[in-house]
């Protein structure tokens, strides 16, 4: 049965899980879940648990369980976020050499492996899919990572005729119209705004992406009042820090504070490695000018 | 035929058989006259009787109001006609003549006239004014029925049993009657006899028309208000319509559908329409036109005798057989949707229009709902969805309808929608951007529906659900008649409920954060989650209600706007003339559509709930804006503030010290209460104010109040428990001096003095008290003195066994001293408010060294003029071209195999010229190139933060699927635009931002004499223009502006920092100090600016003896102007130097040569001399500072070649 059907048992865990709800999903009441529908609900919470941060204890408790590919593949993106790169791959490619039709192999080995570049072989992994909404989404985002973003909305029209009203549709669809811009940023705005706004999946993952949205917008005032509600209720979330500091430097405003907290809770975001590559290559590229005469 | 969900009863009553109604002209009035000869006046907008006039016998079946006076008039079975005063109460008088049961009573319109028609076949006119008969009319020759006055014309109609209608002229009574313009002998004649026919019968009213079709008698006629119809009912269950000319008359057509004897019919007054009643037991609407029934209502025992219509308003009354009912036959509330700035309305021509609250427009309409259910049946609800720019439009014909139909882009017009998406419900929301939920109350079924209209979801409503609302996002509201329900749709849950009776609209507040439950006479304020804020009681029907953004709720009645906070706290704003339905508030206007759908703005004063609000939010410095700024300071306000519990606030206002001291008891302010009680100075204050102070503690008070008071006694108590001694004894003098011996007594057992006591005995002759106060103190001498004194001895008095003496007991501690310490109540919040205003006004008046007026300031930047405006000009079409000839090489990706494609800062690079947006690229080597060609940049390491701040705000980041990176997006300045080839990044700090913050940074670095910051931020404003972009030709004017005037700052505040450095001890530092003071004043500087430089220069000059440089720059400064107080010292300095106009020290300054200051060596450049100039800055240097590093922005090199900044590129825009 397919999951993301509105009459779906592992709808609304799905759904927590795509707006980012992680502690709700781990919370999820599934003991009365039908017996085939346990493991994929499994699977969403130890993913949930990857995306809180507790890799290792994904790993403990699937390390006796990795015959079931799923779990398997669980482990994979756990040792991957844990920084065991190199184990994750090699299990990455075993699964879905052995694997290629299981619905989590897909989605999570093609993410440990679009996780160090290899994005063919994650597209290739993913091509597989029959259905699977959620490798639609990794596919659009692999698409947009590689800025092809005329391949990104491919897909996602390609998923709306199956799948208009799924969630992850949606997300995947927003994804693409920030890329895009003009009128896109409106309707993605609309879609980040509802689940924002929504009890059931209000997150710091949409309340981010609403705010991008409006800062895309050029609605900076808005988008300040997103995020700094966000962050007095998330005041670790990464990307809600790293989302304010551009904000702050967009709207003029100091954002070494934060940027130092971003220091703290995740030294390796992108936005601070940029920000010291950009600084070395600055120092380096005016070296290379000097005034004719030095006063 | 079932019954038409569209008539709305207003009002019902419970009597015996109504057989008349008349409707009052104005107000919500009517009389119904009864078959049990009672007259009943009601107000059906409150429900209640308001009398009863009984003075008939038996039925009474005509029944009319005067149209202007309080008149009404009533005909009856006892073939009596009445006029009453409804003031009075009372019938006036009654009209005898008829010989049958009188059948209807009618008012002329102008004519002081009375019709009526009665069963003994004539139809008669009165006068009421002289209460005489002045025509019958016969002619019928059975009952005549029912007999009207034609609204306008001199024209009746009667119906009558022997089947016939008969239309009859009057205009020959009308010219007997009316004053005659000329009298002639005929028209005396015709006055002089005026109840006689003449010869021929009568000539006064001549039957016009006979209308013959009706097979049975007739019951009913009625004129069309405006058009040359007549309606006619009868016992044949017929409604005939008839047409005339002025020669004849003839049947229309015919309704078929009364399966009894039709009662009474009339036409609508504003619509094409015939409404009509009978006996069997139906009220029925018929098209005028096509003469088709338009809807029915059936009651179900009660056969229909009469109808009435409102002379003005959209309503109607039917009689039955067991009382009335007013009703509507179609609801007036516009359907509407408010939606940021816009309404969206539905117009009664079943247009719709958007309305634009900001701008005050009207757009023209924009579809055409015609199609919409029935063509009598307005839309109920709209419901807008901005994302898809949708609206959902419900309709309550045939059961409920609905329709989804895309708004177009630009109102062009009332189309007709194409690509309709309709279906059966009664209520349809939006819910979400691609979701809309209806309901459909038959099958008690929600269903959930995507914009192609299929159903997605399908959701039981709690049992009885009569309506849906939004209930904010991904949420709906379930109204059933007792609870209101909050459903989640996504999770099928129901999340709360609450029990609120007969909700019937839902209103938001702008924030999501509350919503107003409406009922009849109920609003009821809960919270997003449905927890109960406050609730209110109306006995007028609430309407419409609407949110201010403060989070106060508007909401009108039938007659009033009112407010109500949300802990329930109400009142009026104002009263309205017509009924409205609210959309929207803001600011002083509230916005609502009346009931032709017509959008109008409504003013009020929000002063009253905006400072109940404030009180509420404690926000005082609002508050205390409003009282400043507005007349609201009333005894309302105040007594308002003391019920509330803010004595203190009240306080603030009030100037009547009786009020003061009473509020400052009550919040316990001892000194103003102090205050007061002095200004008043009454026995009755001093003694409340010493009870206040001694519940205070405060000692110090009470004794001074009971001072005030002479209350000895008691001052004397006081003395003793704060054990102040001295003053205890100062009360015993005091005591003797008054010859008070109670008093004395008193404080002489109070002080433990028993001398004064025996002293005091003895003076009233107490002898006995004496002798035995001396004994018991063991003073036998004194004892002894007494006794002899008396001539007694000691054993001829009996003595009461002694005890010990008495010993007061004294107090340990000195309270006396210092008052009950209390815990500081310090001052209110309000009052600091209101003090650190006060504080703040001080601060400015406060001036510091380099205090100069500011005037105008941007006024003189926009004098300023540039000297280098042409200077770039061929260069800069140069380096467009170089650049152009460099992104040749760009191309552009489409291709859709595999592979990577340019990110879009890339694309930037590639797309624009402008280092600045190089920068955001990230691509800081060509931004560094395009830096040098363009200003001849080398030394960037001062840009650094500048590059790196732009390109920190150029993406941003959206976290997607776990366990990859964030997916990085590119924010761009072209937010509309999404050709890549075109866009282009955000550059942060644009020249406006710069021009209104760090600009004024720096001006203010420059008065407050803070020249180290000031240098560092015009260096600041000097590299944030040099990186950026502006958006038009006129902006890049601007940006060199500020570049010049930056550039002159940076020169002025380096000049004098130099010259601080330097040390004045030797002659050489003294010369060079007063020569760069001089150069501090030639900067182009805001002329305050200039100011402050020329006063501290004329100041070292004077002090130095140069007194002829001082001249100079003194009458510079009043060339200037300005303050009063520089001015003042300037001209004592001219003065003093006039005398002795020469300088002790050369030094090499020419106040009257032309020169500029090289920003290198701070030394003139005079006219003529060679010079070099910075590409960028501009400013200007000695040859030899050629090739190196400009001073004024520490970024290009002196005298390199450059093509010249660009900012813009005319065609990214």
């Amino acid at each position: 049965m397919d999951p993301f059907s509105a009459e779906g048992e592992l709808l609304n865990i799905h759904n927590a899980f795509h707006s980012g709800q992680y502690q709700d999903v781990i919370d999820f009441e599934t003991a009365a879940f039908s017996p085939e529908n346990q493991l994929p609900a499994r699977v969403l919470k130890l993913r949930s648990q990857i995306a809180l941060g507790h890799s290792d204890e994904v790993l403990a408790a699937v390390a006796s369980e990795e015959d079931t590919p799923d779990l398997a593949a669980t482990k994979a993106l756990a040792q991957q976020v844990a920084g065991k790169t190199d184990a994750a791959l090699q299990l990455a490619q075993d699964l879905a050499e052995n694997y290629p039709d299981n619905a989590t192999v897909q989605v999570l080995a093609s993410t440990v492996l679009q996780a160090q570049g290899q994005n063919e072989e994650a597209i290739a992994v993913l091509s597989k899919h029959q259905g699977n909404l959620e490798a639609v989404s990794l596919i659009v985002q692999i698409h947009l990572q590689q800025n092809r973003s005329d391949l990104a909305i491919k897909e996602v029209q390609a998923a709306k005729r199956w799948a208009q009203d799924s969630l992850l549709v949606n997300i995947a669809e927003s994804w693409v119209g920030l890329r895009v811009g003009g009128e896109k940023y409106q309707s993605a705005f609309y879609v980040y705004e509802e689940l924002a706004s929504g009890p059931s999946t209000s997150a710091p993952l949409s309340i981010v992406g609403q705010a991008v949205a409006e800062l895309h917008l050029g609605r900076l005032p808005e988008a300040e009042a997103a995020l700094t509600a966000a962050l007095e209720k998330y005041p670790t979330d990464a990307e809600l820090i790293a989302n304010t500091i551009v904000l702050n430097v967009l709207a003029g405003k100091p954002s070494a504070d934060l940027e130092s907290l971003l220091q703290q809770t995740e030294p390796s975001h992108a936005l601070l490695a940029d920000i010291q590559e950009k600084s070395a290559l600055f120092d380096t590229a005016a070296a290379k000018y000097s005034p004719k005469v030095s006063s | 035929m079932q019954s038409s969900p569209n008539m709305l009863t207003k009002f019902e009553s419970k009597s015996s058989r109504a057989k008349g109604i008349a409707f009052h002209p104005n107000r919500p009035w009517i009389l119904v006259s009864l078959h049990s000869s009672t007259i009943q006046l009601w107000d059906y907008r409150m429900g209640t009787l308001i009398d009863r006039f009984e003075e008939h016998d038996g039925p009474v079946r005509g029944i009319d109001f005067h149209p202007t006076q309080p008149l009404f008039v009533s005909g009856g079975d006892d073939y009596k006609i009445k006029v009453w005063n409804y003031q009075t109460r009372r019938c006036l008088f009654t009209l005898n003549g008829h010989l049958d049961y009188v059948r209807t009573v009618f008012f002329h319109p102008e004519l002081p006239w009375i019709l009526s028609a009665s069963d003994d076949q004539t139809i008669r006119i009165w006068n009421w004014q002289n209460r005489s008969l002045i025509c019958t009319m016969t002619g019928h020759n059975h009952y005549v029925m029912c007999a009207q006055f034609h609204p306008t014309e001199d024209l009746i109609a009667s119906a009558s049993l022997d089947q016939s209608v008969r239309i009859w002229d009057i205009s020959g009574l009308r010219k007997k009657h009316s004053a005659p313009t000329s009298v002639s002998f005929e028209d005396q004649m015709a006055r002089a006899n005026p109840n006689q026919a003449d010869m021929f019968g009568n000539t006064d009213a001549i039957v016009k028309f006979v209308l013959e079709g009706h097979d049975r008698g007739v019951n009913w006629v009625s004129f069309h208000p405006t058009l040359p119809l007549i309606v006619s009912a009868g016992d044949d269950r017929l409604i005939k319509l008839w047409r005339m000319s002025d020669t004849k008359a003839w049947e229309v057509d015919t309704c078929r559908g009364h399966f009894q004897n039709a009662s009474a019919c009339l036409f609508h007054p504003h619509q094409d329409l015939i409404l009509s009643v009978g006996e069997d037991k139906t009220i029925r609407v018929w098209d005028l036109n096509k003469r088709t029934s338009v809807q029915s209502f059936k009651r179900d025992l009660d056969r229909f005798w009469v109808i009435a219509a409102h002379p003005k308003m959209n309503l109607f009354a039917a009689g039955h057989d067991t009382g009335v009912m007013v009703f509507k036959l179609e609801r007036e509330r516009p359907a509407s949707a408010v939606y940021q700035n816009q309404l969206f309305y539905i117009t009664k021509e079943k247009h719709v229009k958007s309305y634009d609250f900001a701008k005050n427009v009207e757009s023209p309409p924009m579809l055409s709902l015609r199609k919409l259910g029935s063509p009598w049946v307005p839309p109920r609800t709209i419901s807008y969805n901005p994302a898809e720019r949708a609206i959902l439009v419900t309709s309550p014909s045939d059961g409920g309808t609905y329709e989804l139909i895309n708004l177009p882009r630009d109102a062009t017009g009332a189309v007709e929608p194409t690509d309709v998406k309709r279906g059966q419900a009664t209520s349809a929301v939006f819910v979400a951007r691609n979701r809309f939920a209806v309901f459909n109350p038959a099958s008690q079924q929600v269903d959930i529906k995507d914009l192609s209209n299929s159903t997605t979801k399908t959701i039981k409503p709690p049992a009885g659900t009569t309506d849906i609302y939004f209930g904010g996002t991904g949420c709906l509201l379930f109204i059933t008649p007792t609870t209101v329900a909050l459903f989640d749709i996504q999770q099928k849950k129901q999340l709360a409920e609450v029990t609120v009776s007969g909700v019937k609209y839902v209103v938001w507040s702008n924030d999501g954060l509350y919503c107003a439950l409406l009922s009849k006479h109920n609003v009821t304020i809960v919270t997003k989650t449905l927890e109960q804020v406050s609730t209110l009681h109306e006995t007028i029907r609430i309407k419409s209600a609407t949110w201010d953004d403060s989070g106060v709720l508007i909401y009108s009645t039938l007659n009033h706007v009112k407010y109500s906070l949300l802990n329930g706290d109400n009142g009026i704003i104002r009263t309205l003339d017509q009924t409205v339905y609210l959309v929207r508030v803001k600011g002083r206007n509230v916005y609502c559509l009346d009931r032709n759908a017509q959008p109008r703005t409504l003013e009020i004063d929000p002063t009253e709930y905006r400072f109940k609000l404030s009180l509420v939010k404690r926000n005082y410095d609002e508050m205390l804006q409003i009282i400043k700024t507005s007349s609201l300071v009333g005894q309302s306000i105040i007594s308002y503030l003391q019920k509330k519990g803010y004595p203190e606030i009240a306080l603030q206002f009030v100037q009547d010290p009786q009020t003061r001291f009473d509020l400052a008891l009550e919040c316990g302010n001892l000194e103003v209460a102090i205050d007061m009680a002095r200004e008043l100075d009454r026995p009755h204050y001093w003694s409340r104010l010493s009870a206040e102070a001694l519940s205070h503690g405060n000692h110090q008070t009470v004794e001074m109040t009971y001072q005030k008071q002479r209350n000895f006694d008691k001052l004397s108590f006081l003395y003793l428990t704060t054990g102040d001694q001295e003053k205890l004894s100062r009360m015993a003098k005091i005591a003797e001096h008054r010859g008070d011996f109670t008093s004395r007594f008193q404080n002489s057992i109070y002080r433990g003095d028993v001398e004064d006591r025996i002293q005091m005995f003895k003076e009233v002759d107490q002898y006995p008290l004496a002798y035995l106060a001396a004994k018991a103190n063991g003073l036998t001498e004194e004892a002894e003195s007494i006794l002899e004194a008396c001539g007694l001895t000691e054993d001829q008095i009996t003595l009461p066994s002694l005890e010990s003496s008495l010993q007061v007991p004294r107090p340990i501690v000195p309270t006396f001293k210092s008052n009950w310490p209390v815990k500081a109540a310090g001052h209110s919040s309000f009052e600091k408010a209101l003090l650190g205003e006060v504080g703040a006004a001080d601060e400015e008046a406060g001036v510091d060294a380099f205090e100069a007026e500011e005037e105008d300031e941007e006024a003189v930047l926009a004098k300023d003029t540039l000297d280098d405006d042409e200077e770039d000009a061929s260069g800069w079409d140069m380096g467009d071209d170089i650049n152009v000839e460099e992104e040749v090489d760009f191309v552009n990706v489409e291709s859709t195999e595999a592979g990577a494609g340019s990110s879009e800062a890339d694309i930037w690079a590639r797309n624009s010229p402008l280092a600045a947006d190089h920068v955001a690229a990230g691509s800081f080597e060509t931004a560094m190139q395009l830096l040098n060609r363009q200003v001849g940049a080398v030394q960037f390491a001062p840009l650094k933060d500048r590059f790196l701040e732009i390109f920190k705000a150029s993406k941003t980041y959206l976290p997607a699927s776990v366990g990859l990176p964030p997916l990085v997006n590119y924010v761009r300045r072209t937010t509309e635009e999404t050709d890549i080839r075109k866009v282009l990044p955000f550059i942060p700090r644009d020249l406006e931002t710069i021009a209104s913050v760090d600009l004024q940074e720096g001006y203010a670095a420059m008065r407050s004499n803070k020249l180290e910051d000031g240098v560092k931020t015009f260096k600041r404003i000097l590299h944030n223009v040099l990186v950026n972009t502006v958006s038009s030709e006129a902006e890049v004017e601007e940006a060199k502006k500020i570049i010049s005037t930056a550039r002159e700052y940076v020169l002025a505040m380096s000049i004098e920092l130099e010259r601080r450095k330097l040390s004045t001890d030797t002659p050489e530092g003294l010369k060079r100090s007063l020569e760069l003071s001089a150069y501090f004043t030639i900067p182009k500087l805001e002329v305050a600016h200039r100011q402050l430089a020329l006063m501290a220069a004329m100041k070292l000059a004077f002090a130095n003896k140069n007194y002829n440089s001082a001249l100079g720059f003194a009458s510079r400064m009043l060339a200037n102007g300005g303050s009063a107080k520089l001015l003042e010292q300037a001209r004592k300095i001219k003065a003093q130097c006039e005398r002795n106009p020469s300088d002790q020290i050369e030094v090499d300054f020419d106040p009257f040569a032309e020169f500029d200051i090289c920003a290198a060596s701070y030394t003139p450049i005079f006219s003529g001399s060679p010079f070099v100039t910075d590409p960028f800055t501009g400013a200007k240097y000695h040859e030899q500072y050629k090739g190196s590093v400009d001073r004024i922005a520490d970024v290009t090199e002196i005298g390199a070649p450059a093509s010249g900044l660009r900012l813009f590129v005319p065609s990214q825009y």
